[in-house]
């Protein structure tokens, strides 16, 4: 459709050139498309979706090729109202794997050799590019040198999500090979909470940020300022400390923290909401927590028991593991043991600081162009897509986007309030074939991150539901059922969090719950990880956890039975 | 004859094996090292080809075999019947004059660089192709006319049964041979042995294994003895000694060697002093960075001369060792990962 003033209207609509998806011509490729719930829901803004379209669907297509995988090329990812919607890229023949797996048996050789090697390798080369990305004084450049940083951070972008699903592909191959391995020898696999024991009690860098801030709060209490704190509504403790007599040192040297560790979002898969560098009420608000809860950091504690239990369990486990299988196996078990280090690692320093310099990058062109008049606010940006902004950024005064902004807001404000479908499905196709898919494609990122183990059901336990464990334990208390990130400021020591799912910014209330349930969730995701590493229970894969409990009730957790009881109906 | 077939060690290197053979190819080259290897000559694969070609027995050992045919295919009687006339028609003929004169001035030039006469020498099958049964070795052979006849007898190898079945298993030409012959000079061996840069059993590449005896290497190789084993961390250069009672060594006698029972002084000392011990460690350590492989070599200690001169060394090829547990366990695991794409 053409409009009078010659622009073609369903262009100008296209969020993602070229992945916006068509029901026609997307089904006859394939019959099943599913929403990435985990990261575009609530729907992703324009902009924010531009980006992972483009470049998680490059990375993972990259990953799959670099290493060769034998039986997946990656993901296809379409865009649709907000949502990412991906499809599995099937390897077609019987003997385009076999030629697959002679080149993936080498390609995958050096996550074997020299595991920390390679990592180190690949975060040093991101980093690296950050502050390249950082070298420029945004708000004293030219707008030729403005544009010209938007588009070296796209690249950077392209990157990291190469990096991200090379990564990925290969780390979790290694550890699903363990978990099979161990399965074969020992009969357990990884929702035992053996084998999280072997794979549990070890530092990371999301951790060590936790700690920082519990630190911090140990600072606030010897210098007076707890009363400052546990009284200031989380958008003024910043305020308020500034505001008392040593308030003002406190403070820079928190924001230096910041600086080095604050490149991240409440919301991991976004960048509209501020940074902690922008605005640190998030970081002080988990501050505020550990004052309201008191007491020690109790994560140092209990890695130091965990340690303890990890080696005790190895101990027990190699006793069972014939003498001419523990040397690979040691390599195995070291390996799995990384993965979740990776896990959480990758979210700190690919996902959350990536997205941190994305926003930077496009908040520098927005103030230019809400300056010029191009758009009405800064907040615009979002709204408005790398294509539109490689248009307007040089001589901003001499376009307008409001009326495209104004559009987009529009629909990104339906896209919110009707959820997108799970999934998409072909006629005569239904979920069962589609997980089929899913599970043929031997994909190991859709394996151990996306489906996750099905829960069984036990009738004799009379439990209201049913869940996978994805950290060992039992837990009572009252639920707090959490829909967003801003609702996390509400969680109060004691209780048992509810969601969907978490993401690695929520880590610091792990330090005073004492269990949490997830709707989705497999034992490489960041609620089962997080849970094993400050020893609370974690039960995954209860789907209608959300729906069913209420905030305020008594629930009991036991995932060792994988049931959940709500005490007072 | 116009063409050059007789070749100083100097004048060799590894990329001459198709004309000289491995083992002379292979002292060359070691020259080229710096490494001390005896002295000596290589009569290249032509040499052998202009003794069959010029006495006509090339012509003869071919229509004979071809006389035989398809019977020589499918009996080992009838191969070993070829050998035995092969090597009869071999021992009728002489060397041409020309030929054996050029071997004789060799020799008698090698005996005059250490100016003794009928100087004691090895004679030993070079090949370009490792072929069965073809691997004569004549120790402590002296004087012009043995050499020649030595000479004759390692070109004779090349007919033994097991080298004409190979030849016809492989669809070679059965009356040819890639052969050449080295001469060297006779190390008045004290002790001798094996070194390698790697622990076999374990691909242990930190540490190498020394084995040795007293008098000469056979003993070493061929298993009859206990030898002494030293084994010696590759950086640090800790010795850790394993001195066992050795009773029995080979020594040179007038017409070749003899095995012999050790004197009882000798029985229970060590074959090496630690300083030989770590020449030995430092030269095979560098001859392993030169070729990037975990090596596999001979050593012998000269009697007569002092230390460091006295070190020779007279073989070095890779090493065949059980690679390392942790690489089997890697390529156990990358396997294992690539199945799991099969499930």
């Amino acid at each position: 459709m053409t409009t009078a003033n010659g622009l073609d209207s369903a262009k100008l609509s296209a969020v993602v050139p070229g992945f916006e998806f068509d029901e026609k011509a997307d089904l006859a490729q394939s019959p099943a498309w599913f929403l990435d719930g985990t990261h575009s829901v609530p729907p992703w803004t324009p902009l924010f979706g531009w980006f992972w379209i483009n470049f998680c669907r490059h990375g993972m297509q990259y990953g799959a090729e670099k290493l060769s995988l034998p039986t997946v090329k990656g993901w296809d990812w379409r865009f649709k109202n907000g949502g990412g919607y991906l499809t599995l890229l099937l390897v077609k023949t019987e003997a385009e794997q076999r030629q697959r797996e002679a080149r993936f048996r080498e390609a995958i050789r050096p996550f074997v050799e020299d595991y920390d090697a390679l990592w180190q390798s690949q975060l040093t080369e991101i980093l690296a590019r950050y502050e390249d990305l950082k070298k420029l004084d945004l708000d004293k450049a030219s707008n030729i040198e403005v544009l010209d940083n938007f588009e070296q951070t796209i690249n950077v972008c392209r990157r990291m999500w190469e990096i991200h699903m090379y990564m990925m592909y290969g780390t979790f191959t290694a550890y699903i090979l363990f978990e099979n391995m161990c399965r074969n020898l020992l009969q357990i696999d990884d929702t035992h909470p053996l084998f999280h024991k072997l794979i549990t009690g070890f530092d990371n860098k999301v951790l060590q940020v936790d700690k920082k801030i519990w630190e911090f709060s140990q600072r606030a209490a010897k210098m007076g300022l707890s009363e400052i704190v546990l009284t200031s509504e989380p958008m003024n403790i910043a305020k308020n400390i500034e505001a008392a007599p040593n308030g003002r040192d406190f403070m820079r040297d928190f924001r230096a923290f910041l600086d080095e560790d604050g490149w991240r979002m409440q919301r991991m898969s976004e960048m509209n909401m501020p940074t902690w560098i922008e605005d640190p009420s998030p970081p002080l608000t988990n501050m505020k927590q550990f004052l309201v809860k008191g007491g020690g950091f109790n994560l140092e504690e209990e890695r130091v028991k965990l340690a303890q239990e990890r080696e005790a369990a190895e101990k027990e486990v190699l006793a069972r593991i014939a003498p001419e299988q523990k040397g690979w196996f040691t390599t195995l078990l070291r390996l799995a043991q990384k993965s979740g280090v990776f896990s959480e690692e990758h979210d700190h320093y690919l996902d959350l600081y990536m997205h941190a310099m994305m926003r930077r990058s496009a908040l520098a062109i927005a103030r230019r162009l809400a300056a010029a008049g191009t758009i009405g606010s800064v907040d615009d940006i979002f709204f408005i897509i790398p294509e539109e902004i490689r248009k307007v950024a040089l001589a901003p005064e001499q376009f307008d986007l409001k009326p495209t902004v104004a559009a987009r807001r529009a629909a990104w404000m339906e896209w919110c309030k009707t959820p997108n479908p799970p999934v998409i499905l072909a006629e005569g196709f239904d979920m069962d074939q589609a997980m089929g898919v899913l599970v043929k494609s031997n994909d190991p990122i859709a394996l151990k991150v996306v489906v996750g183990a099905m829960p069984v059901v036990r009738p004799e336990l009379k439990a209201d539901l049913h869940g996978t464990c994805g950290s060992p334990g039992v837990a009572e208390g009252p639920a707090r059922v959490i829909m967003s990130e801003e609702e996390l400021a509400d969680v109060q020591p004691g209780e048992i969090l509810v969601a969907a799912t978490t993401s690695p910014s929520w880590t610091p209330v792990f330090s005073f719950i004492k269990g949490v349930v997830v709707d989705r969730g497999a034992s490489l995701s960041h609620a089962a990880i997080v849970g094993r590493e400050y020893g609370i229970p974690v039960l995954m894969n209860v789907f209608v956890g959300t729906q069913q409990i209420k905030t305020g009730q008594r629930i009991r957790m036991d995932t060792n039975l994988g049931a959940l009881f709500i005490l007072d109906k | 004859m116009e063409k050059k077939w007789i070749y100083a060690l100097e004048e060799l290197g590894k990329e001459h094996l198709d004309l000289v053979g491995r083992k002379c190819a292979n002292l060359g080259e070691m020259t080229k090292l710096g490494m001390r290897v005896p002295p000596g000559f290589a009569i290249s694969v032509d040499g052998f080809e202009e003794y069959m070609r010029a006495t006509g027995l090339g012509a003869r050992i071919a229509s004979y075999f071809d006389s035989k045919g398809q019977d020589l295919r499918k009996s080992v009687r009838s191969q070993m019947d070829a050998s035995r006339a092969a090597k009869e028609m071999m021992a009728e003929t002489h060397l041409p004059d020309e030929m054996a004169d050029a071997i004789v001035r060799n020799y008698e030039a090698l005996c005059s660089r250490f100016c003794t006469k009928d100087m004691p020498v090895a004679v030993r099958s070079s090949g370009a192709v490792s072929m069965p049964g073809q691997m004569e070795t004549y120790l402590y052979v002296r004087g012009a006319s043995e050499v020649l006849s030595r000479v004759r007898e390692v070109w004779e190898s090349t007919f033994n049964t097991r080298a004409i079945a190979f030849r016809l298993e492989k669809r070679m030409p059965v009356d040819k041979a890639p052969i050449g012959v080295a001469v060297i000079r006779m190390v008045n061996a004290r002790s001798a042995g094996v070194i390698l840069t790697v622990l076999p059993t374990t691909g242990d590449t930190d540490h190498a294994v020394i084995e040795g005896n007293w008098g000469l290497g056979e003993s070493v190789v061929s298993g009859d003895i206990t030898p002494d084993n030293f084994i010696v961390n590759k950086s640090s250069l800790a010795i850790e000694p394993h001195v066992s009672t050795k009773t029995r060594w080979v020594v040179s006698t007038e017409r070749g060697t003899t095995k012999a029972d050790v004197p009882q002084h000798l029985r229970n000392a060590p074959c090496l002093e630690d300083r030989e011990i770590l020449e030995l460690v430092r030269i095979s350590v560098n001859v392993e960075k030169h070729f990037g492989v975990p090596q596999d070599m001979e050593w012998v200690i000269d009697r007569d001369l002092p230390f460091p001169e006295n070190v020779i060394w007279v073989q070095a090829r890779a090493a065949k060792y059980t690679p390392p547990r942790k690489e089997a366990d890697n390529d156990y695991i990358l396997d294992q990962m690539t199945r799991l794409f099969r499930q």
